[in-house]
């Protein structure tokens, strides 16, 4: 069975005077114990796709199902067996770390006799001893997004969704709670779907990252593929010890495409169609007419490359999503 | 129906109103000023005066018939000691206000506040229904309205006790109109005000602004409980079980508005 199977999803704003599609024809196929990364600009659909699968928002068009269950007409028994993390972390600021996560235990219907059990467990998890007992709002902004994470995940849920689980947080918050998806991925064997705009979270934490503009999916695939989404760009770089200007015209009557000529690097850039069968003669050629390389490397295109040309730049901004609704 | 998720619910936003400064003076320090300050403004300097500057005439006409059903030989009390009973009574009314302007506070707090603070996309990610979600608010809006209510109701009846007695020579209060009010008139138009309130809070996204239209809608109420005591002070037993009929009709209408209008969708697209 699939963690999440979404077809043709679509979620469409309408008011009097404005129509927004926020999820375009969306399909998804997760699987069970999957770090799946739903990585996309602001505005892009991410939450919306969140809310529906969560429970939330009824879906205007298409179907999807969590864990089996169907998003319309299960969506209370969904949302018993979701954990979902919001993009702030929104925590009682004026009770304590436990009374928030007794109060969750006590909406999620998680058995009185194993409330304080699972606490001392979420404690040690999560190494939050010295905060249980104080104030959520006394806590860093750090800690506050961990304990939301230990709150989205105290009922046992079988998936977690993280919408954008560090993007309010400074690096060092942001390095905690990233750290503590990784060791709970690891040791809790749970669904992750993550929500991000931040491409490198998605790098380190997804074994798949799906790609998503304007409510539709354009890329999905490990990180390794969707790098390998535009092989035909690698860049070959021959880099030489001393700079001279015949280099530029043996690389020209190559007929290779020049993407960079750098004299202060002394170095040159090209594309070679056939890399594997041309580099070895050109280097070979190259050491015939005694010019002295320091290096030659091939260069892949990023995944902020790729993933900035699947994108494009213009996406609508989040809060205009938010102002469209009823 | 989860009665475990509605109490939690209320547990945790009473435990918040206790935490919060502001909504404990509205639930502590209102109900004391209404209890203290009205009869130290209006009752005592009528008690301080010479009983010579009344003169002898009794008030009758419409204030004679309301007070003759409440009050043993009305028209044999001096004209001084009327004047006392007629403004107990009058400035009573002023503390039965406050089931209706403590749930302004109350509601929007929990409502509105939570939607502000973004915490309420929690609970609606949670398995709680709307329903659930809706009874939820009104016992947690409705109980610091009630206990306020019942401390001010008891505070201000001592205080006219004590000041009204060397005039009086017997208790005003309670009397049975009095313990009418308190526990059954008051406790209904405050469920009636709360549900008022979570319907406007469900409607805006700022407390302010739910402080602002919650005034407008519940300023009716005021008009409501003045009716219900002329009422009963004229009339009788056949009024107040009418009048309770009719309250409860209205807060079982009002709750089924509140729970259609309180839609997941509509409150989590309206906290973005």
């Amino acid at each position: 069975m699939l963690a999440v199977e979404t077809s043709k999803l679509t979620k469409d704003y309408k008011t009097k005077e404005a129509f927004l599609r926020a999820v375009d024809t969306l399909d998804l196929a997760i699987e069970e114990s999957e770090i799946y990364s739903l990585l996309g600009p602001n505005g892009a659909g991410k939450t919306t796709s969140v809310r529906i699968l969560a429970g939330l928002l009824r879906p205007t068009d298409g179907n999807a199902k969590v864990l089996g269950l169907d998003i319309i007409k299960d969506a209370q028994e969904i949302r018993s067996n979701v954990g979902l993390l919001t993009e702030t972390p929104a925590l009682y600021e004026r009770l304590t770390v436990r009374r928030n996560l007794e109060f969750i235990a006590d909406l999620y219907d998680v058995p009185k006799e194993e409330v304080k059990p699972r606490i001392e467990e979420i404690i040690d998890l999560f190494e939050i001893s010295e905060k249980i007992d104080e104030p959520a709002g006394a806590l860093s902004k750090g800690m506050k997004q961990k304990v939301a994470i230990a709150r989205a995940m105290f009922h046992d849920p079988k998936i977690i969704f993280l919408d954008e689980p560090t993007a309010s947080l400074a690096p060092e918050s942001a390095k905690i709670v990233r750290e503590q998806i990784q060791k709970l991925a690891k040791t809790e064997h749970r669904t992750f779907f993550i929500c991000t705009h931040n491409l490198f979270e998605a790098e380190i934490l997804s074994s798949r990252v799906g790609i998503i503009n304007r409510g539709s999916l354009v890329a999905e695939g490990t990180p390794a593929e969707l790098r390998d989404l535009h092989k035909d760009q690698r860049i070959t770089v021959f880099r030489f010890t001393k700079w001279d200007n015949a280099l530029k015209n043996f690389f020209e009557d190559l007929d290779l495409e020049l993407i960079e000529i750098d004299q202060n690097q002394k170095s040159i850039s090209a594309i070679i169609p056939q890399v594997e069968k041309q580099t070895p003669t050109i280097i070979e050629n190259l050491v015939k007419q005694k010019y002295s390389m320091v290096e030659v490397r091939h260069e892949y295109p990023t995944l902020e490359k790729i993933y900035l040309e699947l994108v494009e730049t213009e996406s609508i901004p989040r809060e205009e999503e938010e102002e469209i609704e009823e | 129906m989860k009665w475990r998720r509605i109490w939690a619910m209320v547990k945790k936003d009473i435990r918040e109103f206790v935490k919060s400064k502001y909504v404990l003076s509205v639930i502590i320090l209102m109900p004391l000023f209404f209890a203290i300050l009205f009869p130290i403004t209006s009752v005592l300097p009528i008690a301080k005066l010479d009983p010579a500057e009344f003169g002898d005439e009794s008030i009758g006409g419409f204030v004679e018939t309301m007070f003759n059903k409440v009050i043993d030989n009305w028209e044999t009390l001096h004209p001084q000691v009327q004047t006392l009973v007629l403004l107990s009574y009058a400035m009573f009314i002023a503390v039965l206000l406050l089931p209706i302007i403590i749930p302004a506070v109350t509601a929007s707090e929990t409502v509105v506040g939570e939607k502000e603070r973004k915490t309420m996309e929690a609970i609606l990610a949670s398995p709680m229904s709307e329903s659930e979600i809706v009874i939820g608010k009104i016992i947690s809006s409705f109980l610091p309205s009630v206990i306020g209510t019942l401390v001010a109701s008891i505070a201000y009846m001592i205080f006219i006790d004590i000041l009204l007695y060397p005039h009086l020579g017997f208790i005003l209060f309670p009397d049975l109109l009095s313990m009418v009010f308190v526990f059954i008139i008051s406790p209904l138009v405050s469920i009636i005000s709360v549900e008022l309130m979570i319907m406007v809070s469900t409607r805006v996204t700022s407390v302010r602004d739910a402080y602002q239209i919650g005034s407008l809608v519940v300023l009716p109420l005021i008009g409501l409980i003045v009716f219900e005591m002329l009422g009963l002070l004229l009339n009788s037993v056949a009024t107040l079980l009418g009048s309770i009929a009719v309250l409860i009709i209205i807060i079982i209408g009002l709750f089924k508005i509140a729970t259609s209008i309180f839609d997941r969708e509509r409150a989590i697209v309206k906290m973005v």
